[in-house]
């Protein structure tokens, strides 16, 4: 940590092509550059991220014997690594290397003003050499990477990140809240466009999760703290209670040959009847329960909230003691290297949408709602009926876009993306099954914008089914037949219709699932201006966040259909191994450091502190404050209270800052 | 007693005087006072004058507000169509300083000054409001229950919407009129398509009046299918339409219905005691009579 | 014409929230006026009183602080502190007699970029009706 000899600072301003250039004089900014005390060198390119820009800085580096870099471009948050390597590569330690942002902060912003975006653009070079002039050499801290993960969610995105990981040799929690992995892709009949049958193609995943060596699967279970950073999550879980035990956590008591086998002789006797969650309340459960035979593992779950502990169960489960009614919620501490989040999605609540009365008449209901009900495994076995008599509908109503596209405040701005392939689908099966059905879709656009889905939205025209552009302005139930009036208008014949449906199929938006938000906040991972969790950057970081070790994968960063969410998982396993297989992983040096001389033992920064890295020590016969770097982020906080001085933040020291400052304000042209 | 300036409208006074006396002495025996609110205008009718010209919509309406502003009372009204151009300029002038700026302009010519202190309300919603009455004082001022009647609702277009600048709630399938109803002692019955337009409205009365009475007809032939004794709404342009809409319906397409159409006022006027005279139900176009026989 | 003044304001913006909402801005070529200058530190908390206090002392027209919303710093608790550090600084600024909406905090978020716009629209505006700050007359 030399403290500067004189400094001689380098100054390279950037055109971009003319992203820059074409709001900003560079040339003015470079030239204004060489009169700014301590630069003595100051030079313009076209792109100073390529290699000929590069190598510039390392030869000035050579040359002039710099002490520091200024680079005026883009944002730092996107090339201050780049020109970070530049500078090593150079011979000069990379943290004496600032940014000056005259891209996204100037150029982009002031294209108008091209005197003022100028004027704007010298200040910024003169702020960052003043910061330049009083950088020092800092080393990144190297911390070891736990060799472990976490994905957080079962459906087929954690499932696959799990599977990748697992098979990358990585020990891997997979953890799910729900009682079985699977998430909504066990709920659907088939895939579009191949129809598949969804849960024939997901049992395959479902089965080698739970019994890959490497995954820890982990259901019944949510997050319930995070501590630590990349390499070194100290993450608690909470392992709800489920009443009923693993075949190994019965063996641990002591019964031989006991533990859940899957029989169901508990579920025949309960007494308890509750809507099953899985089938969207359209079918009943006990309150001991399985979702639906295929789930993973095959353990029951008594909930909690229903049973009447009249323990029926217990004696009906026998010599198996599988069921233990006074099971509680279980704590659980892991260590992991490395986080992915995949908590999916829930429909949007599209009663809020009046107009098209949804929990009013029986005969409306939800796309999920429909793939339950022509599943051969749902309520009806894979007989599409009429809520309201039973009865065979011929003729159904896909309403697209609902809830989705909307800007009434009511629903949501933007597109669900799946919904349109799905009612396709949906309106194939339908004349596929029923004979004499007739489909008609209602539609604003069709977006079949994935592979072999144009070819497929040629097929459902072909089979017959009708296409109505138009916005559903309002559905009304004949009283008598429960029969549905769905008012729209067609727009490209110009005239409004009452089309008379027996039944009518919402494709309702998609949202954030329940609780995402607050296992998002425990990951310290941002939200989009949507609602669906932040990606570190739209086009070239999808999955990754702006926390360390935390990514993302399916849906809950956007809405996606099953080869996207596959994708990404895939893509958020590889990035997540990287770390682990690293070994160890380069910590910014952002650390705060104790003044001692100037440090008065009071202790109140001590509290400031987030991460508990901050302590009173004693040191020859007085108490001084000391910094675990381990633990510390550098986030300043302690810095920015310190009354006497004695907190000094690396990188962002008091005189860095202060030197911008008066470099704005008091330096400049006269 | 609370007090408000009435504003009238003009159908009410010109075409149904009725809808005029029975609001004013109902809403005394449940503690409100209407006072007369002088040198009122039309509104102005929000589909006809708005479709023309927005400023002279903005200026007209402000100036019945001025009126009230001066009387220091808000406003209650009785008109669907009165409450959209009254209570919504009221409220777009309170919000935006360029517009209410410049209809002052145009009121400085009149010594008028809009100041935008005070407020505007449905009669309707007062019963219903808790608050100021009630559906249950409502209930208490009944001398004759209007019992083993069935009675249907037509809410209108302009009082629930544009739903994001009332405060009404749903706007699709609203039950609050149906509980002013019931609480007369009548039974509310339900029909197709109920929230439907009458099809006076936004100037079509006025410009084109077989489309009108074409979207009319749609509606009669959904309350026809329900058996309804009577038809009540809390407009009385929908009044109108229902009304001598019936019978140039029988002019112009030759079909009958007999659907006696009554101002809920005037059922709780009737529901009050108050008798089909004073009420002035003679002057009606479709016949009372078959509803009356059931009550009195 | 007279040469307009142009207001001098400083702002200090975290990196996580407000300066990647501010390139977000950027990205999306959201225009605003140039009378900001951009000082980046990791979070709001490290923002000393001291610093914007030397901002008005070297003639600052105005100072804009920006962080991550409530609940969502990046390190958790740092806005929250910087919050209750602006609402002291306020209270000094109007003991010396400076107006204290020349001090301005808001809380930005990274996907906030037209939001960011029309904050620094509206500060610039807020100071240029406050005028230059009085604090000048003392500049050397």
């Amino acid at each position: 940590m030399a403290e500067n000899k004189e400094a001689r600072i380098g100054v390279f301003v950037c055109h971009c092509g003319t992203n820059i250039a074409g709001s900003i004089d560079v040339g003015a900014v470079a030239e204004y550059a060489k009169t700014l005390p301590n630069v003595v060198h100051a030079d313009e390119y076209q792109y100073m991220c390529s290699t000929p820009g590069q190598t510039k800085i390392m030869d000035a580096i050579k040359e002039k014997d710099l002490t520091g870099v200024v680079v005026a471009a883009c944002s730092p948050r996107l090339h201050e690594p780049t020109f970070r390597t530049a500078s090593a590569e150079g011979g000069l330690n990379p943290f004496r290397f600032e940014m000056a942002n005259i891209r996204e902060q100037n150029s982009w912003v002031h294209m108008h003003d091209r005197e003022g975006a100028t004027e704007k653009a010298k200040d910024s070079v003169r702020i960052a050499v003043a910061k330049a002039s009083l950088l020092e050499d800092l080393i990144p801290k190297s911390v070891p990477v736990e060799k472990a993960a976490l994905v957080v969610g079962g459906g087929v995105a954690g499932m696959q990140a799990a599977l990748d990981l697992g098979s990358a040799g990585i020990k891997t929690y997979l953890i799910e809240r729900e009682p079985s992995i699977g998430g909504r892709m066990s709920q659907l009949d088939k895939t579009f466009p191949t129809l598949d049958c969804s849960q024939c193609i997901l049992t395959p995943k479902m089965v080698d999760v739970g019994r890959h060596p490497n995954i820890e699967l982990m259901t019944y279970t949510e997050v319930e703290e995070v501590e630590g950073y990349i390499g070194n999550f100290e993450v608690t879980l909470r392992k709800k209670a489920r009443g009923v035990m693993f075949p190994d956590e019965a063996e641990a008591k002591g019964i031989v040959g006991g533990g859940c086998n899957g029989c169901g002789d508990c579920a025949e006797v309960c007494p308890v009847i509750k809507g099953n969650k899985f089938e969207l309340d359209m079918a009943p459960r006990k309150a001991v329960y399985i979702n639906h035979p295929q789930v993973m593992p095959l353990i029951y779950t008594v909930d909690f909230n229903t049973c009447i502990k009249c323990g029926l169960c217990v004696e009906a489960c026998g010599d198996k003691k599988a069921i233990d009614l006074d099971m509680v919620d279980e704590f659980v501490k892991i260590k992991v290297g490395t986080a992915i989040l995949a908590t999916g999605y829930d429909l949007f609540p599209i009663e809020n949408k009046t107009e098209w009365g949804y929990k009013k008449y029986e005969n409306v209901i939800t796309g999920l709602e429909f793939e339950r009900l022509i599943c051969a495994s749902g309520p009806t076995g894979g007989h599409l009926i009429r809520p309201s008599d039973g009865e065979t509908p011929k003729k159904v109503a896909f309403v697209l876009c609902a809830g989705s596209r909307d800007n009434t405040g009511v629903g949501k701005p933007y597109c669900s993306r799946f919904c349109c392939m799905y009612s396709l689908k949906h309106a194939h099966q339908i004349i596929e099954k029923i004979p004499g059905a007739q489909p008609y879709i209602l539609y604003m656009d069709i977006r079949s914008f994935g592979k072999m889905y144009e070819e497929f939205y040629y097929r459902i025209q072909d089979e017959g089914a009708k296409f109505i552009r138009g916005r559903v302005a309002n559905i009304l139930e004949d009283a008598t037949t429960k029969n549905l009036h769905v008012y729209t208008e067609d727009t490209l014949l110009q005239r409004p219709i009452d089309l008379e449906v027996d039944l009518v199929v919402l494709a309702s938006a998609v949202q954030p699932s329940a609780g995402a938000d607050t296992v998002r906040k425990l990951f310290g991972v941002s939200n989009s201006q949507d609602g669906w969790m932040l990606e570190a950057h739209p086009k070239l970081n999808p999955c990754g966040t702006t926390t360390a070790g935390v990514f993302l994968a399916g849906v809950c960063q956007g809405p996606k259909d099953i080869p996207d969410t596959v994708a990404q998982a895939e893509g958020a396993a590889s990035a997540a191994s990287i770390p682990i297989h690293m070994g160890q992983v380069d910590l910014e040096p952002y650390f705060a450091q104790c003044v001692e001389e100037k440090c008065a033992g009071c202790g109140m920064c001590v509290n400031l502190c987030p991460y508990s890295a901050l302590a009173l020590v004693e040191k020859e016969g007085r108490k001084v404050m000391q910094v675990t770097e381990a633990k510390c982020k550098g986030c300043g906080t302690c810095g920015g209270f310190c009354p006497g001085g004695a907190i000094r933040m690396q990188h962002f020291t008091t005189p860095q800052i202060v030197a911008q400052i008066d470099a704005f304000l008091l330096g400049g042209e006269q | 007693m609370h007090e408000y300036a009435f504003f009238l409208g003009c159908i009410a006074p010109n075409r149904y005087p009725g809808c005029e006396a029975s609001a004013i002495k109902t809403s005394e025996k449940v503690g409100i006072k209407l006072l007369p609110l002088c040198g009122a205008s039309c509104c102005p009718a929000p589909g006809a004058f708005g479709s023309i010209d927005l400023n002279i919509w903005y200026a007209m309406a402000a100036r019945n507000v001025v009126l009230a502003e001066q009387m220091d009372r808000d406003i209650a009204l009785i008109c669907n169509g009165c409450y959209k151009s009254i209570y919504e300029v009221n409220h777009i002038l309170k919000h935006n300083d360029e517009l209410r700026d410049g209809v002052n302009e145009v009121l400085k010519e009149i010594d008028m000054e809009y100041k935008g202190s005070i407020d505007v309300w449905h009669l309707a919603e007062l019963y219903y409001d808790p608050k100021i009455c009630g559906v249950d004082k409502i209930r208490e001022s009944v001398t004759r229950p209007l019992t083993d009647t069935k009675i249907a609702v037509h809410y209108g277009c302009h009082l629930m919407k544009p739903r994001k600048e009332r405060h009404f709630g749903d706007s699709d399938h609203p039950m609050w009129i149906e509980e002013l109803v019931e609480a007369l002692g009548a039974e509310p019955v339900q029909y197709r398509n109920k929230m439907q337009c009458c099809g006076a409205g936004g100037g079509v009365r006025g410009f084109d009046l077989e489309h009108s009475l074409d979207i009319t007809n749609e509606k009669m032939i959904n309350l026809q299918e329900v058996g309804a004794d009577a038809l009540t709404e809390v407009c009385p342009f929908c009044q109108l339409q229902y009304d001598r809409g019936q019978v140039e319906i029988e002019e112009k397409f030759g079909i009958k219905y007999g659907l006696p159409v009554l101002h809920y006022n005037e059922l709780l006027g009737l529901a009050q005691g108050m008798s089909p005279d004073e009420l002035a139900l003679d002057l009606h176009a479709v016949d009372c009579t078959p509803f009356l026989e059931k009550i009195l | 014409m007279a040469e307009e003044w142009k207001p001098k304001i400083i702002a200090i913006i975290c990196n996580w929230c407000s300066y990647a909402g501010a390139d977000l801005a950027g990205g999306a070529r959201i225009q605003y006026p140039p009378d900001i200058r951009a000082i980046r530190v990791m979070c709001t908390g490290r923002i000393d009183p001291l610093f914007i206090m030397k901002a008005f002392q070297d003639g600052a027209d105005g100072v804009l602080v920006s962080g991550c919303h409530f609940g969502d710093c990046h390190y958790l608790e740092g806005n929250y502190k910087a919050a209750k550090r602006m609402f002291l600084v306020k209270n000094v600024l109007k003991n010396i007699g400076l107006n204290d909406k020349r001090l301005r905090m808001t809380f930005v978020s990274a996907s906030e970029g037209a939001k960011w716009a029309g904050v620094v629209e509206d500060v610039i505006k807020t100071v240029k009706e406050l005028g230059p700050s009085p604090l000048k007359q003392f500049e050397k």
